[in-house]
């Protein structure tokens, strides 16, 4: 890309001579495009490129080009490109100068000959030496000036504006969190945490309850319980529950009457609820709340 | 006398017989508990263990202070079903006679009949007793015989497996408890049994406890017992949901180590498996004075009712000592009611 890139801004900066076919008649079947002839300093790379006409039955000796790498001293071949376009061969060279002149100093790209050939016959074409100038990065002499060292560095390249990106990566920070904390809930990662508001759940839903949904109330309280226990609690397996749990035992009363309440209410008949007993659920649920918010 | 007062009464009595077997056989009171709530429901009874421990002590009392006509025998890998129904012999006068064998020797008012070592026994006598157990009927010399009384009393050791039958899953699930006897825990007991010569002399121990001879009225008490005990629908969701989590205890959340649960069983509990937890339920609810079965009563027996009715895939089964009262306890602990 970056190739192309020099080759199309050389070929355009190419002075008005290049247009001719070099050294040849019209009916000549090499032309030669050189950029301008001026300007270069160290470093810097240019690009020819070459076009040869064929007849049918021509073909390019490609080992005739110059091979890539060192020419001379200073001179580099850095890329040997050829593309045929049926009959139409197009050698691009791409040259890279390392002199460092003192003054202004003219330097010329070594010609070669490119050899076509047809059947066992052959022929050469010759491109010619192009000369150009290549010109010095500073003075002979370093200066020192008032302003400070004359040999300075480049300033800094200005940084490209992050801001957008950072906001970027905080927003989708917060939303993985957000999507791990909730896959740790459903994973059941913070059974403490839920543990800590079993009873303050289910006061929340006792609240809106009157006595005529006993049956839903005292399930309520069940559930908080048996998610307490870690597992349905029956009132025969209480004592094991006080012993994981002693600091219900202050309530070991009003649970064991929420127990034999909740039996005969399930499982024997004629039990009618009044007002008061939804009352003393929601004070059981009560004193469990402060127990498990540890303020009591 | 109304029926509420004769319930009471019988109850006291039925404490009272408790407690007499639990002082002749001591450290065994969950399995005498057992016992007299499948006397009471009219179930019968597979009891295993260890040898020594005893089991036909244990049963031999109760046969005692039951009353009723007691028949035993004892289970060898030669005995036959006819064995069981006749047997032959020459009389004094050397003429062939044939009298009726244990089975058949009391007829209809045969109460306790005590196979001892029930897995010495071949699968054919199994078969003859499957009928006696769940039709309490047997046919010999062309007519059928009824026992209408009779409960049966197996008992088989743990230890050996050589010449022994394992009892087809049918026959198991005649029984309507299994019980494990075990030894007991308690220090104290223990040297009681060994140094009190009291318990040296099982006959004469066994001979001290009372005939109560209520026996041949325990079918009508257990009809009026399972008539009066009422069950709530709150009772019947959560015995259902036993039963179910007995096929798919996956599906209520029972996990057991390295099992995995969809493959673990072969078959859960049957529909008479789960008759016999409910009479069991409501003979345990009556005795603890109350006139409604609640869950820690389906919970009390449901080990005893449902540990031989579990079967489990041939993969599991050689670990089945220890994964079935896993699985139990288990279905126990994650079926919640209400």
């Amino acid at each position: 890309m970056r190739l192309a890139l020099i080759l199309v801004l050389s070929l355009l900066g190419c002075s008005g001579s290049i247009d001719e076919p070099v050294g040849a008649t019209g009916r000549s079947p090499l032309l030669v495009k050189t950029p301008r002839p001026f300007g270069y300093v160290i470093g810097d790379e240019i690009p020819q490129r070459i076009i040869i006409e064929t007849r049918s039955g021509i073909s390019l000796q490609t080992g005739s080009l110059p091979a890539k790498g060192q020419i001379s001293r200073w001179l580099n071949l850095n890329q040997v490109t050829v593309k045929q376009t049926g009959r139409r061969y197009q050698i691009d060279l791409l040259y890279q100068v390392f002199y460092a002149p003192l003054e202004v100093k003219p330097l010329t790209l070594p010609g070669f000959t490119v050899q076509l050939s047809q059947g066992e016959k052959s022929i050469s074409q010759n491109v010619p030496a192009w000369t150009f100038t290549l010109s010095p990065l500073r003075e002979l002499v370093v200066r020192q000036t008032e302003q400070g060292e004359y040999m300075r560095p480049d300033s800094p390249p200005s940084l490209l504006a992050n801001t957008q990106a950072l906001y970027g990566l905080v927003a989708s920070l917060t939303v993985a969190a957000l999507i791990a904390a909730y896959l740790g809930y459903l994973y059941g990662c913070f059974p403490n945490m839920l543990r800590r508001t079993l009873f303050k759940r289910a006061l929340r839903k006792l609240a809106g309850l009157s006595k005529a949904d006993m049956e839903q109330a005292l399930t309520i309280v069940h559930h908080a319980l048996n998610s307490l226990n870690g597992q349905p609690l029956f009132s025969n397996q209480l004592s094991e529950f006080y012993r994981r749990n002693p600091q219900y035992l202050q309530v070991s009363s009003q649970l064991d009457c929420f127990f034999n309440y909740s039996n005969r209410y399930f499982f024997s008949d004629g039990m009618i609820a009044v007002a008061q007993d939804l009352q003393q659920l929601r004070d059981l649920c009560e004193q469990c709340r402060k127990i498990e918010r540890g303020s009591q | 006398m109304s029926t509420d007062t004769q319930l009471i009464d019988w109850r006291d009595k039925a404490l009272q017989f408790e407690q007499q077997i639990n002082q002749t056989v001591i450290g065994l009171q969950p399995a005498v508990r057992n016992i007299v709530l499948a006397v009471f429901a009219r179930g019968h009874v597979l009891l295993e263990g260890n040898v020594g421990v005893g089991k036909t002590t244990l049963l031999r009392a109760v046969a005692q202070g039951l009353g009723g006509d007691y028949q035993r025998i004892e289970g060898t890998i030669d005995l036959m079903p006819a064995d069981l129904i006749y047997y032959t012999y020459l009389n004094s006068e050397g003429r062939p006679c044939v009298d009726p064998g244990p089975l058949l020797k009391h007829g209809d008012t045969l109460a306790t009949f005590f196979f001892n070592e029930i897995n010495r026994a071949r699968p054919q006598v199994h078969a003859l007793l499957l009928r006696a157990m769940a039709e309490r009927s047997i046919n010999a010399f062309n007519r059928d015989y009824y026992f209408p009384h009779i409960q049966v009393f197996a008992d088989r050791n743990r230890v050996e497996k050589e010449e022994t039958f394992e009892l087809p899953a049918a026959a198991k699930d005649r029984f309507m408890m299994e019980i494990n006897i075990d030894m007991p825990g308690s220090d104290t007991v223990l040297d009681e049994l060994m140094f009190n010569p009291r318990f040296h002399d099982t006959d004469q121990l066994i001979g001290g406890v009372t005939n109560s001879g209520i026996y041949y009225q325990l079918n009508e008490l257990a009809q009026t017992v399972q008539q009066r005990i009422q069950t709530s629908p709150k009772l019947h969701t959560y015995a259902l949901a036993l039963w179910k989590a007995t096929h798919q205890p996956q599906q209520y959340g029972v996990q057991l180590t390295d099992v995995e649960m969809p493959q673990l069983l072969m078959a859960g509990a049957s529909p008479r498996g789960m008759s016999y937890l409910i009479r069991a339920a409501k003979t345990r609810a009556w005795l603890e004075r109350r006139d409604h079965v609640l869950p820690e009563d389906l919970q009390a027996v449901f080990p005893v009712c449902m540990t031989h009715r579990l079967f489990l895939n041939p993969m599991y089964a050689y670990r089945k000592e220890q994964l079935l009262p896993e699985l139990i306890k288990g279905i126990l602990n994650q079926v919640a009611a209400p």
